[in-house]
């Protein structure tokens, strides 16, 4: 990923390491593929405009920057639920009955790992966003808190208290 | 080793769903058309306004008052010699004293034809304080004569010239 962001073309290279976990990390905000992917679609277009403007390009792709693309991801779902009010009380109902109403964001293997995707769904999004990038986004704590605007501390307390969360919800399921 | 360590390894095996073929197609759909709005400078919604031409109407608005109080004040005068030719005037003249009966004809009818006046400007006669404006008119005079007894009739055309001085009126 070195440089990945200082050649127009390697946005492709780029987005397909990083894209699924992106969509993922969507997905914490909104119940559908579809709206994961268009607050991808947008965020992504902006971060490498961004990043491809007339001020000189951050070198490489450094926690700088990754804090940036996915604070940008965070920052176009929260524009999207904003804008439509309606769309997001529809979001927090179907929030309450996920298991019956959201599309599932992982493939499964086995009854086992559903059961570990639910127990995923039931935390607070505050702990939720926190545990995706850093599970499956392979984010730093210090990536964590610049795309949050939190202190690392605050980060990793709430990776903390989500492993801690799954960790007795997925012995009670199983 | 934490604690977690063995869920970290179990949440790792979760796989996220691949993302949709389209949505790279659409990505590079967004970037080509940013590219072709300039180059896509991103201005973080602040961009530089165009300049369009808007009318500084407090300066156009002094600038013409101080013209009408340049024309007001200098009352520019503009009085230009005046170049005119062909018939300036047709005035059937009054008969004078002066055509008297010659031979049993007497003086019928006189016209007189101003067919160009020409202001010379201005000029100080001898003796005068004031300066006077200069006309010359040109004319041209006809005088008819009838005789009652026989119906006869004479008619003499002359040219004339004269010039008039007009008193400037102080302004």
């Amino acid at each position: 990923m070195e440089d990945v962001v200082t050649h127009e073309e390697d946005w492709k290279v780029c987005f397909a390491e990083l894209g699924p976990g992106l969509v993922l990390f969507a997905r914490q905000f909104v119940r559908s593929i579809a709206d994961a992917e268009d607050i991808v679609q947008d965020a992504f277009v902006r971060f490498w405009r961004k990043q491809h403007s007339g001020d000189p390009p951050t070198p490489g792709f450094g926690a700088a920057n990754r804090g940036l693309l996915y604070a940008t991801v965070r920052s176009v779902a929260l524009d999207l639920l904003r804008r439509d009010a309606r769309r997001a009380r529809r979001e927090a109902t179907a929030s309450a009955d996920m298991e019956q109403t959201t599309e599932p964001q992982f493939d499964f293997d086995d009854g086992s790992q559903r059961a570990l995707a639910a127990a995923i769904d039931l935390l607070p999004v505050e702990q939720r966003e926190v545990l995706v990038m850093k599970i499956w986004n392979e984010l730093t704590f210090a990536e964590i808190a610049s795309a949050l605007s939190i202190s690392q501390n605050t980060a990793a307390s709430r990776y903390r208290y989500a492993l801690a969360a799954l960790k007795k919800n997925f012995v009670v399921h199983e | 080793m934490n604690d977690f360590s063995e869920l970290e390894a179990e949440l790792k095996k979760l796989r996220p769903r691949p993302v949709s073929p389209d949505l790279s197609a659409r990505i590079e759909v967004g970037l080509a058309e940013n590219e072709a709005a300039g180059r896509g400078t991103a201005t973080a919604g602040v961009l530089p306004k165009q300049r369009r031409f808007r009318p500084n109407w407090f300066a156009l608005g002094l600038g013409l008052a101080a013209a009408v109080t340049f024309l007001v004040l200098a009352r520019v005068n503009v009085d230009r010699p005046s170049k005119s030719t062909g018939l300036a005037l047709l005035t059937p003249a009054p008969i004078t004293p002066t055509a008297k009966a010659v031979d049993g004809f007497v003086p019928s009818a006189m016209t007189q034809v101003v067919y160009d006046t020409k202001d010379e400007g201005l000029h100080f006669a001898e003796g005068a304080d004031e300066p006077m404006r200069r006309l010359r008119s040109r004319k041209r005079e006809t005088v008819q004569w009838k005789n009652p007894q026989t119906g006869a009739s004479l008619r003499v055309t002359y040219p004339t010239e004269e010039v008039t001085l007009v008193p400037i009126s102080g302004q």
